[in-house]
């Protein structure tokens, strides 16, 4: 009994805590459209800042095929912008993402697109890699980093860089919304973006005034980044867009979640790459976050809510799981009307399935410092730091237990 | 070169995605030329009657719409992506035993070819429509429940003649019996399910037009495969 009460006050909790993540969402989507800075009371003068439109350098680091990658690249040609430029950066020309970006550029011939087509070994996270010669080459003092599975609308960039025309601001961001679910796998990281991330990203900025930055969208200047040590500072680290972050807060610039929403299409997932993904970023959030990192536990009631049940099959613990479920599943049905995802209903019964899931990858950072990303293998450290992966000598002896133990399980 | 997939089923036959979702992806991933060939099933087996029982199949009554959702289709691929949409059928004569079941793409077709034909009115059918004839997994093949086709490679003295370019590749298979033979070659994904896109495809050295699609292949000349992979 002990243990339900325990679990019951956590779930309470978590609960709580989920529907001040839902406030934070729908406060910051109902700001003026920009910035979470820009206040709806602003001063004629604000309001003349707020169309701010220098030139931009859009930077594409691009690798293999990312769902829907031609409409996500084509949605950038249709930015509502005075003058901006888009760099498309690959490591090889046989990556199949290069047809993609001929294509685009053959298609846009009209603007001011280029592709680089260099590799780069400067560092360990491939996505910094793939941005160096991109940066190298950017004509702007503006650059936006911009990841190859994001979507976006005609407004976008005018709305992001007038976060910019505080000369405080260093860093904008964005919030990110899932779209377009055809698989199991996409069902559930749409799901997953929809909610925890999305409400925990808005909660941080909200309620705890943490700089987190979700790396798909970042616009900074070159000086400010420059003055973090450039690219090649964060060019060992997973969590580069954190780090960035970071960085400018810690450097008294502002960083700003802007209230634009883009869509990052999942269509297609197959539900190993879900797992992967997320067990991914669990590792990251430990070596970042530490021990903030078990505050992640108490704000998934649906697994804190099961655990009664999983440990003795009584009556009430079912009930109380399952009433935990619903109001969660509620909550993510809330968020998405919200967030306009436009997911059918009957995908929300895959919520409680996902937060279980979720709460048994919460577990796997603590037995294993290993990731894959972009099909390399590294150890990651404090601040997501990477290390390569020894292959060989005692010191491989406990990656090559756990990669048998992936295979086996197939991820 | 250009990217290209001959052979590619939709929610018209026995394919899991449909037709736009199935251009779309194509498009999405670059590719070049691709064509859309849904099964046409002959009517007159066991098998051949549950295809046509659970509509797993064109027929002639649904080909006229099948052939406009295709042209409005390649239009549109044409327009937003740049790529060639070939239409075409899967003639499939299944049958219980092995030796006797044969599948063949025809690759721009215009009118519709009953699947219950004898073979060389099939052939002589689609040259007269100026299509291409391409015999599909001719061999022994890795899939453990789709069945092997073997007739045309069994036969293939008596119909090679007919036959403009047979299937190299299939999906994940290799057929080397195809080179060996030194006959007219190309490969393809078998689409049925989006995760067939990774697979064997034809690179093509040629114009984007349907014309010099098909005179390419039958010349072989500036064809190679590929494994698409991402």
């Amino acid at each position: 009994m002990e243990l339900f009460w325990f679990c019951a006050v956590l779930s309470v909790i978590g609960l709580i805590c989920y529907g001040l993540q839902i406030w934070s969402v729908r406060s910051t989507l109902g700001m003026k459209k920009g910035c979470s800075i820009v206040k709806d009371n602003a001063c004629p003068a604000d309001i003349a800042l707020q169309k701010f439109t220098p030139p931009v350098s859009i930077l594409k680091p691009l690798k293999g095929l990312d769902d829907n990658l031609f409409d996500n690249l084509e949605s950038f040609c249709h930015l509502d912008y005075p003058e901006y430029e888009i760099i498309y950066s690959l490591q090889d020309y046989n990556d199949p993402a290069y047809k993609i970006a001929k294509k685009i550029k053959d298609k846009y011939h009209e603007k001011d697109i280029s592709i680089i087509v260099e590799r780069c070994n400067e560092g360990l996270n491939p996505k910094i890699n793939n941005l160096i010669p991109a940066y190298r080459v950017s004509k702007y003092q503006y650059i936006l980093i911009s990841d190859s599975n994001v979507q976006v609308d005609k407004d976008y960039l005018a709305d992001v860089a007038s976060c910019m025309s505080d000369p405080d601001v260093g860093l904008v961001s964005n919030l990110i919304r899932g779209m377009s679910g055809r698989t199991f796998g996409s069902v559930l990281e749409n799901l997953h973006l929809n909610s925890f991330i999305i409400g925990s990203v808005c909660f941080l900025d909200k309620f705890l005034k943490m700089p987190c930055v979700i790396g798909k969208s970042m616009l900074m200047k070159k000086s400010d980044l420059k003055a973090l040590g450039g690219l090649t500072a964060v060019k060992d680290v997973l969590a580069e867009d954190y780090i960035i972050g970071r960085g400018m807060h810690e450097m008294g610039k502002k960083v700003v979640l802007s209230n634009h929403v883009i869509d990052n299409v999942n269509e297609y997932w197959g539900f190993g790459r879900f797992i992967n993904r997320h067990t991914r970023w669990a590792k990251m959030r430990l070596k970042i976050g530490g021990i903030k990192y078990f505050s992640e536990l108490v704000g998934n009631p649906v697994f804190i809510s099961a655990v009664p049940f999983v440990y003795e099959q009584t009556q009430i613990n079912l009930i109380f799981a399952m009433l935990v479920s619903v109001f969660k599943v509620l909550g993510d049905i809330l968020l998405g009307k919200k967030l306009h995802t436009k997911m059918n209903s009957f995908c929300y019964l895959f919520s409680p399935l996902r937060d279980m899931l979720i709460g048994i990858i919460w577990f796997v950072p603590l037995i294993s410092q290993t990731v894959i990303w972009r099909g390399n293998k590294y150890v990651i450290r404090k601040d997501s730091r990477l290390f390569p992966c020894p292959e060989t000598g005692i010191w491989s002896i406990k990656y090559r237990f756990t990669d048998s133990i992936r295979a086996l399980l197939a991820w | 070169m250009l990217l290209c997939d001959f052979h590619i089923h939709t929610k018209y036959s026995d394919g899991s995605v449909e037709l736009r979702k199935t251009v779309d992806l194509f498009g999405q991933a670059g590719f070049d030329v691709i064509a859309i060939t849904d099964h046409v099933v002959n009517g007159d087996s066991y098998l051949g009657k549950l295809a046509h029982r659970f509509r797993l199949t064109i027929n002639e009554s649904n080909f006229d719409q099948y052939m406009e959702h295709i042209h409005e289709e390649a239009q549109r691929a044409l327009d937003k992506y740049g790529m060639l949409v070939i239409p075409g059928v899967e003639i499939s004569k299944n049958y219980a035993s092995s030796e006797k079941s044969a599948h063949l793409l025809i690759l721009d077709i215009k009118e519709f070819i009953p699947a219950c034909l004898e073979y060389e009115k099939i052939f002589l059918s689609a040259k007269e429509q100026g299509a291409l004839i391409i015999a599909c997994h001719p061999h022994h093949t890795s899939e453990m429940i789709n069945k092997d086709t073997l007739f045309l490679w069994k036969n293939r003295e008596k119909y090679g003649k007919y036959i403009d370019a047979w299937e190299i590749a299939n999906r994940d298979d290799v057929f080397n019996v195809i080179s060996l033979k030194k006959y007219p070659y190309i490969a393809n994904s078998d689409f049925h399910k989006v995760r067939h896109i990774y697979s064997w495809k034809t690179l093509l050295n040629c114009e984007k037009n349907a014309d010099s699609v098909k005179q390419c292949i039958r010349n072989n000349k500036g064809v190679a495969i590929t494994l698409f992979r991402n």
